[in-house]
């Protein structure tokens, strides 16, 4: 039993990111309840629709909580009438705390059927949380959910852990974030922190790609399936033959259809979006084999060069876009570099030979290869860890949590419900550095 | 497709066998009992006429199975815990052995260690510290890295790692040199050491390492072009070195006595910047790496060369001075002459009698080669002068013995004067006397020059002693058979 060092306490894991909400035990290898983060609601009547004016965003979150709420699995996925979709997260950090409860309660108790007060709990936070961020988390935890301990830990750190390494330059794709975080020991270093909102960038080009008529194909109609009511198998790249549900149209709101289209586009991505691994070639992308992928509507085609050219924007903005676009998000190579240039000198082989990694938005096929050919220019000697399991790459976080909390010697770091009521919310401060 | 032994039966028409006699005796043997440690099938072989080796069959077992302890269940229990390493009260829980104490400290207790963290009293501060521009908002842990990375005084200067570095290790060094000391000056003197921070070296190696990875690829380049040039011209001045040492070694047997060639490896290993930069400037790399290898002009002075046991070899003015022509430094007792090889054996055998090694002299000087020389020049005209007078004197004999053969035939031919008509040819020749006719004579002369001949080689090959015996036994063989 001590000979691994792992102690288990029958503690929970809570990672909230933006596409999902992750909750285990530690102690596993994959976290038991797996949820949307977005979530749906129904503003509860009419007539408050009347008073709504110049106190929009106010009223806003007061009706969400008042709203009936959808959440989880059967929550935005579920086409209702007149059901808004929305995240709490806005650049990897929880927004609206009210709704994150909710998500929360939803995944301990009805997705993972436990009972949170009898768990210490260990939550993740991007590397970006602001101090209050975190204070109100351990409010939440310990006031709302009755929880016995409590430790708020940091994603890059908990990647580097579930990479099995102390110190790692942690490079993080997620869904609108892109992040770049050196790790020394353990420790963040907050100087060496390079972040931008690359993935939004990338989705919304692919969205871009799809939706746009291009010289070998028509625009494509996004529409999710929850919308069409019949449609016929047809040719590749010939026009898709489908009717829209028209009962549905009339009571479908814009949120959710933006939010069901991302969808797809995002499963367009996942499914045949690719990154070259030796930089943008015309020709090296026109000789890769086409994939052939179907939308909803019956659309189907086969997606040669342009599937490699949405991967492209994490590394590399064409010239057009940087003059239009003054804040155009940084790159990855951007991100790294600036992260480097702000570590000492002597860190920076020992970072380079430590790259983590992870995130879902990592999955693009090549997307390793392209970044080790990255890198490499830079610095003789890189290595990169990138795990090839999809959970693991997707989870990292969870799964170094997951680690952290099932450690013997880590136990004495849980922030106890007494030291919460003695010192306050300054306590989280100090034992989570 | 394999026919029973019923259908052999039904085929060849013999009645199925009831019950024979040999089954009947079966029926006892097949009561009786299998004796313990014998197969099966073995046992309806041999049948219970089982041999005494039986006993001795054991029955094969398997390994026994580990014992690992207890044997039963094991009962767990899911119990509360406090942490010694905590300082509230929390209690947490985990799944232990029913049997353990319950009392016993938390196994992960002992790994909470703290390193040891100075801290200073107010008086200190005052007394020690002031003027050094203090804060106390880093002492926490060691973790220089994140100590910098988290070190934000407000108000206060930037600071630089060595900077916070060089502030602790200061005050450390301070506050153990002021406060009363226990143990013995020694590890006090330790411990002061274990906090001497030089923060003057700490930044020049840190931009030492900020340099090198400011490199251009084209100068991280250049730079292993330039290594891998400088390995190579190692290589090849080191295999030079062992070719010339063996060359020597060869030359003057096991021990040359001469010392160790020195090869100029300062000029490879210290790699003066001057030589580097003109290199990365595009200069001719081998031009500026070799070592001057030409030497200074020879100095010719026959006093000096007297002094000096020089003694100088003139190439003649007709040799071209082409690199063909010229000669290689040499031992001088390698270019002593050898005797022709049809006489050196016996040269040899003349020296071992006077006892001299003609093959290695002792002492190679230039008297000695030079004696040597003459020696062997002598001997090998004594050699030749033995060799002519020995084949004079055999001449004589060969001469004397025809001489008397003739003057036997002249008797003989007195006494028969008639001659058979078949007489070959070649006895004819022998037999008849000169100038009979021509065809004769002819036969006469190739005779004699054979045997010349036949005698010269024969002295070529036998000892000196030998020759005239064997040389003049040919011919009277041949006339014996007359």
């Amino acid at each position: 039993m001590v000979n691994y060092g792992g102690d288990e306490v029958s503690a929970l894991v809570l990672d909230i990111g933006t596409s999902s909400v992750r909750a285990g035990y530690a102690g596993d290898d994959t976290p038991k309840a797996i949820i949307p983060t977005s979530y749906g609601y129904i503003a509860p009547s009419p007539d408050a629709d009347v008073q709504m004016g110049e106190a929009l965003d106010n009223q806003g979150a007061e009706q969400r909580q008042k709203a009936q709420l959808y959440l989880g699995h059967s929550g935005p996925s579920l086409w209702r009438a007149n059901m808004e979709i929305t995240n709490p997260m806005a650049e990897g950090l929880i927004q609206d705390f009210n709704v994150t409860s909710r998500l929360v309660r939803h995944a301990f108790e009805d997705a993972m059927r436990c009972t949170p007060s009898e768990h210490p709990v260990l939550v993740t936070e991007p590397a970006w949380n602001t101090p209050a961020n975190r204070e109100r988390m351990a409010e939440i935890m310990f006031e709302e959910f009755q929880v016995p301990a409590f430790y708020i830990a940091n994603t890059g750190v908990l990647n580097t852990f579930a990479a099995g390494k102390g110190s790692a330059l942690v490079i993080d794709v997620g869904q609108t974030m892109t992040s770049v975080i050196p790790v020394v020991d353990g420790f963040v270093l907050r100087k060496g922190l390079a972040y931008s909102p690359l993935p939004k960038l990338v989705y919304a080009h692919a969205r871009h790609l799809l939706t746009t008529t291009s010289q070998t194909r028509q625009a494509i109609d996004l529409s999710p399936h929850q919308l069409i009511a019949n449609k016929l198998p047809v040719e590749p790249n010939a026009p898709p033959q489908y009717t829209l549900r028209e009962d549905r149209l009339a009571g479908t709101t814009q949120t959710w259809r933006t939010w069901a289209e991302d969808r797809e586009v995002e499963e367009w991505v996942q499914n045949v979006a690719g990154v070259l691994d030796q930089g943008w070639n015309d020709q090296v992308a026109a000789s890769r084999s086409p994939k052939q992928y179907e939308f909803p509507s019956g659309y189907n085609t086969w997606f040669g060069g342009e599937r490699f050219a949405v991967g492209e924007y994490f590394f590399w903005h064409p010239p057009h876009l940087v003059n239009t676009n003054q804040n155009l998000p940084k790159t990855i190579p951007a991100l790294i570099g600036e992260s480097l240039r702000a570590c000492e000198p002597e860190l920076r082989q020992v970072l380079m030979g430590n790259v983590v990694l992870t995130g879902g938005g990592s999955l693009y096929a090549g997307f390793a290869d392209r970044l080790a050919n990255e890198m490499s220019r830079g610095f003789p000697h890189v290595k990169i860890h990138a795990p090839g399991n999809p959970i693991e790459r997707r989870y990292g976080g969870w799964l170094g949590g997951s680690i952290l909390a099932s450690l013997g010697t880590f136990h004495q770091l849980w922030i106890s419900k007494e030291e919460w009521q003695e010192h306050g919310p300054a306590i989280v401060g100090q034992r989570c550095k | 497709m394999a026919a029973s032994a019923a259908d052999v039966r039904s085929a060849l028409s013999i009645p199925t066998p009831v019950a024979g006699p040999s089954q009947l005796k079966k029926h006892p043997s097949q009561s009786s009992r299998k004796p313990e440690g014998i197969s099966r099938e073995l046992y309806s072989l041999i049948g219970p006429s089982a041999p005494s080796l039986a006993a001795q069959l054991a029955k094969p077992r398997l390994k026994q199975k580990p014992n690992l302890g207890g044997g039963g269940k094991v009962k767990w229990e899911w119990r509360k815990f406090k942490n010694q390493a905590r300082t509230d009260s929390l209690e947490l829980s985990h799944w232990v052995k029913a049997s353990t104490d319950a009392d016993t400290e938390y196994a992960f207790a002992k790994y909470n260690l703290q390193p040891p963290i100075y801290s200073w009293s107010e008086d200190e501060y005052t007394r020690l510290l002031q003027g050094m521009s203090t804060t106390d908002a880093f002492s926490e842990n060691l973790t220089w890295y994140v100590i910098h990375d988290r070190y934000e005084f407000k108000g206060g200067p930037s600071r630089e790692l060595e900077d916070l570095k060089d502030r602790y290790y200061s005050i450390c060094r301070k506050l153990v040199r002021n406060r009363p000391w226990h143990a013995d000056d020694a590890s006090k003197n330790q411990l002061m050491a274990s906090f001497n921070f030089d923060k003057e070296r700490e930044q020049v190696r840190k931009k030492y390492i900020a340099n090198l990875e400011s490199r251009t690829p084209e100068q991280v380049q250049e730079e292993e072009a330039l290594y891998l040039e400088i390995k190579r011209l190692e290589q090849n001045e080191r295999k030079f070195k062992k070719d010339r040492e063996e060359l020597l070694r060869t030359l003057a047997g096991v021990d040359s006595g001469l010392p160790d060639i020195v090869e100029d490896e300062a000029t490879f290993f210290t790699i003066d910047p001057k030589l580097q930069k003109k290199k990365s400037r595009g200069f001719d790399a081998e031009s500026s790496l070799l070592p001057s290898i030409k030497r200074a002009p020879v100095v010719k002075d026959p006093a000096d060369d007297a002094k000096h046991c020089i003694i100088r070899t003139e190439l003649s003015a007709t040799t071209p001075a082409t690199k063909a022509a010229h000669t290689p430094a040499f031992m001088r007792s390698f270019k002593l002459p050898y005797p022709k090889a049809a006489i050196a054996p016996r040269v040899t055998q003349v020296l071992t009698e006077l006892g001299i090694s003609p093959s290695r002299l002792v002492m190679p000087t230039r008297d000695n080669c030079q004696r040597l020389e003459t020696l062997m020049d002598e001997a090998t005209t004594l050699i030749e002068l033995k060799k002519a007078v020995d084949k004079s004197i055999q001449d004589i004999e060969v001469l004397k013995a025809r001489l008397d053969i003739r003057g036997n035939e002249l008797e003989e031919t007195v006494q028969t004067q008639n001659l058979d008509g078949d007489m070959d040819m070649e006895e004819r020749g022998t037999i008849e006397p000169e100038g009979e006719d021509g065809r004769a004579q002819s036969v006469v002369s190739t005779r004699s020059a054979r045997s010349r001949r036949q005698s010269r080689r024969s002295l070529s090959v036998s000892s000196v002693d030998t020759t005239a015996a064997s040389s003049a036994r040919p011919p009277i063989k041949r006339q014996k058979r007359v």
